[in-house]
């Protein structure tokens, strides 16, 4: 992988495994159950890295026999915003890890005339700016939307430092316009595809993500 | 801020490591579970002395599940047409020694002893056959009695057991048996029966039965006091069981001890769970005895699922697959086939990883073993076994344990795996919580070719001082489940 000098991307480790969830994902013949189930594999192990960058306090308990034992715990203070409609197919995932985690949605659209991404709709838990937030989207490919995300959070007060991007597959070129734009975002991610389509689609990638997750 | 090339090396890929450890899997593992040292006991005597009940006295005064009663009578011979014609009309000798196929029933008592999976022909009296496809399929037993007018006949046989019994009474006795049994119970008319009495069982008795007593190490009685004699012999059974019972525990404990020690973090077959802030944090919760108790499943089931995934994250790609994406790229790329995945319990605890592995692999079949250990002894036995069907031909075998102490069951368990056809390098040990000596015996038991993934591993030193008890207390499942 060609993403050495990103400090700002976080890769999953390549194994055989992870790997092998790609090619399931990616081929177009894999029928939607199957679909969804190995992305949400995917995503899950996602969130559990991005949980693993969050700051934790140490804590003592006591055990079943009585004992201390030196341990750590949760800060807590996240919450998740995710991008409808595809980044909502995130959001069982980061439950799955953290039961009661707030969840605020944004929907950016592409305008059909100018082909820009335009703000519809932002629904954010009001204390964000204190929160460390995992933005949901599954793909990054220009960036375009994800960026306008990443503005609506700074503009509401959220450290820059303090946004981890979750997406299952991202861009050379995404990956450059964040590190451009927000160098201190993190992006959390488990492929980095070659390039970009005359359509604006990820090569390989794996199509329209929102499509294959709630329609196809 | 963690970079990325700094990420990946702390999570280095293991499958260079896996490949050295299965070419040790050539030597012979070191353990040697009961059911490959059954003790065997022969029963023979004339037909009606009172063999069955002899028999079935002793296991019942054993009273295991891992005592197996064989009769010879599953192992006559299957009669041609002719033949079948004559036993209709009594006219076939059934109580010659050639009407059993001894040879047969060595080759299973023998695969028995080898600790192999044995089927055992079934018999039918009604069409003098073997019922075709039907077969009594044992394994893992390790007291097996077997019974039968010649069970102290065939030399080769004679061989393979610990204890051989004749039961001795006087033909009378033995006729009015017959007579009372294959007239009430097997439906006979009386004439035909003192004609085959006559003609066969009385004669064969007097030429091949009864010289096999001086094969016998004990003779029962049975016209005198048959409870005695029967309970004489017991004793005797249960003194050399309690002996190898013994051996037993004392073979586990010595695994682990001999060698000199490497340090945990050098044993190549060994993932533990990389420490990370979350891996710590639930640990903690886990520990934590003010944890409710739907906290703790819910924490359980989210480390379990992070330590079945890195389980699998060494799976081989098997092969490379050819696919098109729904933007019309065709691409090659690495696949990997999770039907190929399958997971043995070892119920209880490991049945805490059951919500894990389905999240991981949804079509996965799941086998379980039941291993308990004796209240008295410690000793683990094995109480049952369920596995998938085929299970030699999985890729992967995941064997799942929530703690490891001792580690005799999961050596039991792993056993179990070998003798039905699971090569080492298949298997893998998935277990949250375990002690080094536990970790040490498994791994010496099968000489290193045994991978363990453990969320964590309490080093012998830890477990001394008193801070970490916690880890010799089987928590994890009675919190789990809700009872001890």
């Amino acid at each position: 992988m060609s993403s050495e000098p990103f400090q700002n991307v976080i890769l999953l480790p390549q194994t055989n495994q992870l790997l092998g969830l790609y090619t399931i994902i990616r081929d177009q013949n894999t029928r939607r159950p199957d679909f969804i189930f190995y992305a949400d594999r995917i995503i899950r192990l996602l969130v559990e890295e991005g949980l693993n960058h969050l700051p934790v306090t140490p804590k003592i308990v006591e055990t079943s026999t009585n004992q201390k034992f030196d341990g750590v715990s949760f800060l807590g203070k996240i919450c998740g915003v995710s991008i409808v409609r595809a980044g909502e197919s995130m959001e069982q995932g980061l439950r799955e890890c953290c039961r009661s985690v707030r969840i605020g949605k944004i929907v950016i659209q592409r305008d059909e005339e100018t082909a820009l991404p335009k703000l519809f709709y932002e629904k954010l838990p009001e204390d964000i700016a204190d929160r460390y937030v995992f933005l949901l989207d599954p793909m990054l490919a220009t960036g375009g939307s994800a960026a306008m995300a990443i503005e609506v959070l700074i503009k509401r007060g959220v450290k820059p430092e303090r946004i981890f991007f979750l997406n299952l597959i991202c861009s050379q070129e995404g990956i450059d316009l964040f590190h451009a734009r927000f160098p201190e975002v993190k992006i959390v991610t488990g492929a980095i595809d070659s390039g970009l389509d005359e359509n604006r689609y990820l090569v390989p990638g794996l199509g329209d993500f929102g499509d294959r997750y709630y329609c196809i | 801020m963690v970079g990325t090339g700094a990420f990946i090396s702390s999570f280095e890929h293991k499958s260079d490591e896996v490949h050295q450890v299965g070419n040790k899997e050539a030597q012979s593992p070191k353990y040697i579970p009961p059911w490959t040292t059954p003790y065997i006991i022969g029963i023979g005597g004339t037909s009606g002395s009172g063999k069955t009940s002899v028999a079935a006295k002793i296991t019942a005064s054993i009273n295991t599940p891992w005592t197996v009663l064989i009769s010879l009578d599953n192992f006559y011979n299957p009669l041609s047409a002719e033949d079948h014609e004559l036993a209709v009309q009594n006219k076939f000798d059934f109580d010659q020694p050639d009407a059993v196929d001894l040879d047969l029933a060595y080759e299973c008592i023998k695969s028995l002893k080898e600790g192999k999976k044995t089927s055992i022909p079934v018999y039918s009296f009604n069409n003098h056959n073997r019922v075709p496809g039907k077969t009594i399929s044992v394994y893992g037993s390790s007291v097996i009695v077997v019974e039968g007018i010649y069970a102290l006949y065939h030399a080769p046989l004679l061989e393979l057991m610990d204890l051989k019994i004749f039961v001795d009474v006087d033909l009378d006795v033995c006729l009015a048996r017959r007579l009372s049994r294959d007239i009430v119970s097997r439906g006979r008319d009386l004439e035909g029966c003192i004609q085959q009495w006559e003609q066969f069982v009385k004669p064969n008795a007097e030429r091949y039965v009864r010289p096999t007593m001086k094969n016998a190490d004990a003779i029962i009685p049975s016209m005198g006091s048959i409870v005695v004699a029967t309970q004489t012999v017991i004793n005797h059974i249960k003194s050399r069981l309690q002996l190898k019972s013994r051996r037993h525990l004392e073979e586990l404990s010595d695994l682990g001890h001999v060698r000199e020690l490497e340090p945990l973090s050098k044993m190549t077959n060994l993932c533990q769970l990389e420490p990370t802030s979350q891996v710590v944090a639930l640990k903690t919760i886990l520990l934590d005895k003010y944890t409710s108790r739907d906290d703790f499943v819910f924490y359980f089931d989210r480390i379990a699922t992070i330590l079945v995934s890195r389980a699998l994250d060494d799976i081989s790609t098997s092969f490379m697959k050819r696919i098109i994406t729904p933007t019309g790229q065709e691409v090659t790329l690495p696949s990997v086939d999770f039907d190929k995945v399958t997971s043995i319990s070892i119920v209880r605890s490991g049945d805490c990883f059951m919500r894990s592995l389905k999240k991981t692999v949804p079509s996965m079949s799941i086998g379980k073993v039941l291993i308990q250990s004796d209240s008295h002894t410690g000793e683990p036995q094995l109480h049952c076994e369920f596995l998938p069907p085929h299970i030699e031909d999985y890729e992967q075998v995941l064997l799942v344990e929530a703690q490891i102490i001792s580690g005799a069951a999961v050596i039991m368990a792993i056993q179990v795996l070998l003798d039905h056809g699971v090569s080492l390098k298949k298997m893998k040990v998935i277990v949250y919580l375990a002690t080094e000596i536990g970790i040490r015996r498994i791994t010496d038991a099968f000489n290193d070719a045994i991978q363990i993934y453990a969320c964590e591993v309490v080093p012998t030193d830890a477990l001394g001082v008193d801070h970490c008890r916690w880890a010799r207390s089987r928590f994890v499942d009675s919190r789990y489940f809700g009872c001890d």
